[in-house]
């Protein structure tokens, strides 16, 4: 039974970050009723931000973090000003394809820009492991998932206590009310949107220690967000945490039990199946996915 | 009939191709356009007619290539045969998908598709003892139209033109048939076509099959085409985007649109590759940059495709003779 206290620690340290792109994912969705399918391009991107300035400028992940947050979230409002906003009260369909339009060309420039090679962020700290009674964990994944903690526990904060927060949870209740009430609510999708990619640039950062970087890397990551915030119930952000540590379960103990090779079938299956049984996810309201709102 | 003219001389240029050009080059060019044209075309019955945006339906289409590869290589058995096992195969979860589009709507049966064509591709990569994994499958070539292994390209012109042909029927037939309006008014509104005693329910399970199946005869097809099974291509996101791209840029629920949409994608391809030939993964990533930023341009100047943008130029000229 010694294993079990690993694939304990495993799977929080998973989860935490997990929690973090799909937090972003699951925003943008509840307020701007919008799905990105860009949000693993803007992880993509993150990452490649920590590695340049690794290579480049010899900057610590975790000094470039710092550094980079207005760069993301200046990033994140751009993109919304230019492709985003044209289309917000358009159709659900424009809105999807315009995202996947989005998702192309960012991971295509990644691609003809750095090339599709593997790249790394080889640490002095790489290989420090801590240790936890019979467990082990890498440094790298523990930052990881503290600072993630950290910030979806400030971001949880903003939206329950700033006024700020208050209007964009009063956006994503009703929107026309909203407007109605004197709330720009151009103004607050476009800081919904930018909030919801600095949480997944910052994820993205996070991670390039501890995983390889490459143009589509934001794909494996995003699909997990996916099923996460679709187990939460989409714009669920409580409901986001607790999925991304139930994924992150199944990852953890699936690559256990049959082996890494298939882990993603199960959360994928896992995923289908959620969408068939119950696809307002475990803590959404009933119907709301019939709707499609 | 009439508003067809356009369509009838694009298949008469294409039937004409094989009978006027010799250059393999061009009617290489020929065959992917009908082909990919009829993939966009079969995407448009699911995507554009009964308005389920899939964006999993490589899935369908490595289906296809799979059977008949698979079925060719492991037990000597036609293509053909293969065809039409992945056609049936591809049906069933077609079947299996619409009834999902019943409970799932917009974002959420987009993200269902993809998780299915994701799931097959994993299937198909790892399960080694029976797909070959990630390698991927030659399909051997056996000389003979049974055999399917034909190196005269004027055939596989003639062999893709009755499927885009085809294809353009079952457009046709859904923009103008009692079954056609009725699925359309499925998609405008399905709780008022319910309403009026439309069923619903099975005109889109029905289109979802059709299209599955459709999309994975134009997938079989392909795999004896090109001699090469890769599951890594077959099934992924990109293969499915791109027949969706096709019918977006053409016109999503027109029928012409989908062709119109892959040739102009072919021709760009073509051209891009010439111009910056033997950069390889850079090349790629080029037509793919532009791919995205046309896409999202066209989402928000003309997203009914360029099909309808050029109708209304049409109708807004004061036209002499019969009204097109």
């Amino acid at each position: 039974m010694h294993v079990v206290p690993q694939l304990l620690v495993s799977t929080i340290l998973l989860g935490g970050i997990y929690a973090l792109i799909a937090v972003g994912l699951t925003l943008i969705f509840g307020v701007m009723r919008v799905v990105n399918f860009a949000h693993g391009e803007f992880l993509m991107l993150g990452m490649y931000l920590a590695f340049w300035a690794f290579a480049l400028l010899r900057l610590d992940p975790y000094v470039t973090l710092v550094l980079s947050l207005p760069l993301i979230f200046g990033f994140g409002w751009l993109s919304y000003r230019m492709v985003m906003r044209p289309v917000i009260h358009a159709s659900h369909n424009v809105q999807v394809f315009t995202t996947v339009g989005l998702s192309i060309a960012l991971q295509n420039v990644a691609l003809v820009l750095w090339s599709a090679d593997s790249q790394f962020v080889r640490t002095s700290y790489y290989t420090v492991v801590v240790r936890l009674g019979s467990a082990v964990l890498n440094l790298a994944q523990l930052i990881a998932f503290a600072v993630a903690v950290l910030c979806t526990a400030a971001l949880f904060a903003f939206l329950r206590w700033s006024y700020t927060g208050k209007v964009m949870r009063a956006t994503a209740q009703d929107r026309a009310a909203a407007s109605l009430m004197g709330i720009d609510t151009g103004r607050v999708f476009a800081l919904t949107w930018a909030v919801g990619v600095t949480c997944v640039g910052v994820a993205g950062v996070l991670l390039a220690p501890i995983y390889p970087v490459y143009p589509t890397v934001g794909l494996q990551f995003v699909l997990i967000a996916y099923v996460a915030v679709v187990l939460g119930g989409l714009g669920d952000m409580a409901g986001a945490l607790i999925a991304s540590l139930i994924v992150a379960a199944v990852e953890v103990i699936g690559s256990y039990v049959i082996g890494t090779a298939w882990k993603e079938v199960l959360y994928l299956l896992l995923f289908i199946g959620i969408l068939v049984v119950r696809p307002a996810g475990l803590f959404g309201q009933r119907g709301a996915e019939a709707i499609g709102t | 009939m009439k508003g067809t003219w356009p369509a009838v001389v694009f298949f008469a240029l294409a039937a004409l191709g094989p009978v006027v050009v010799r250059d393999p080059f061009l009617l290489d060019g020929l065959v992917l356009i009908l082909l990919w044209g009829a993939t966009a075309a079969a995407w448009n019955v699911a995507g554009g007619y009964a308005g389920q945006i899939s964006l999993g339906h490589a899935a369908f289409f490595g289906l296809g290539a799979y059977s008949a590869a698979l079925l060719g290589t492991r037990w000597e058995v036609s293509p053909w045969i293969g065809l039409l096992v992945g056609a049936i195969l591809a049906t069933a979860f077609g079947i299996l998908l619409g009834f999902l589009s019943n409970r799932l709507r917009g974002p959420y049966f987009v993200l269902a598709t993809i998780a299915f064509s994701q799931v097959l591709l994993i299937v198909a990569s790892r399960w080694r003892g029976f797909t070959a994994g990630s390698e991927g499958i030659p399909v051997p070539f056996r000389p003979g139209f049974w055999t399917l292994g034909i190196t005269d390209k004027r055939v596989w012109v003639a062999i893709v033109l009755v499927l885009a042909v085809f294809l353009y029927l079952v457009e046709l037939y859904l923009e103008r048939s009692r079954r056609g309006y009725q699925l359309a008014a499925v998609r405008e509104d399905e709780d008022a076509a319910l309403s009026l005693g439309v069923p619903a329910l099975r005109l889109k399970v029905a289109a979802i099959a059709a299209s599955a199946a459709l999309t994975a005869v134009a997938g079989a097809l392909w795999a004896q085409y090109v001699g090469f099974v890769d599951p890594f291509y077959v099934f992924s996101i990109d293969l499915s985007l791109r027949f969706a791209l096709a019918a977006i840029l053409g016109g999503i629920g027109t029928p012409l649109g989908p062709f119109l949409g892959a040739a102009l994608i072919l021709a760009l391809e073509t051209y891009l590759r010439a111009r910056f030939g033997g950069i390889g993964a850079g090349l790629v990533g080029i037509y793919l940059i532009i791919y995205g930023t046309v896409l999202v341009v066209m989402m928000r100047f003309a997203p009914q495709g360029l099909v309808p943008l050029i109708g209304e130029r049409l109708r807004r000229r004061p036209v002499a003779g019969p009204a097109a």
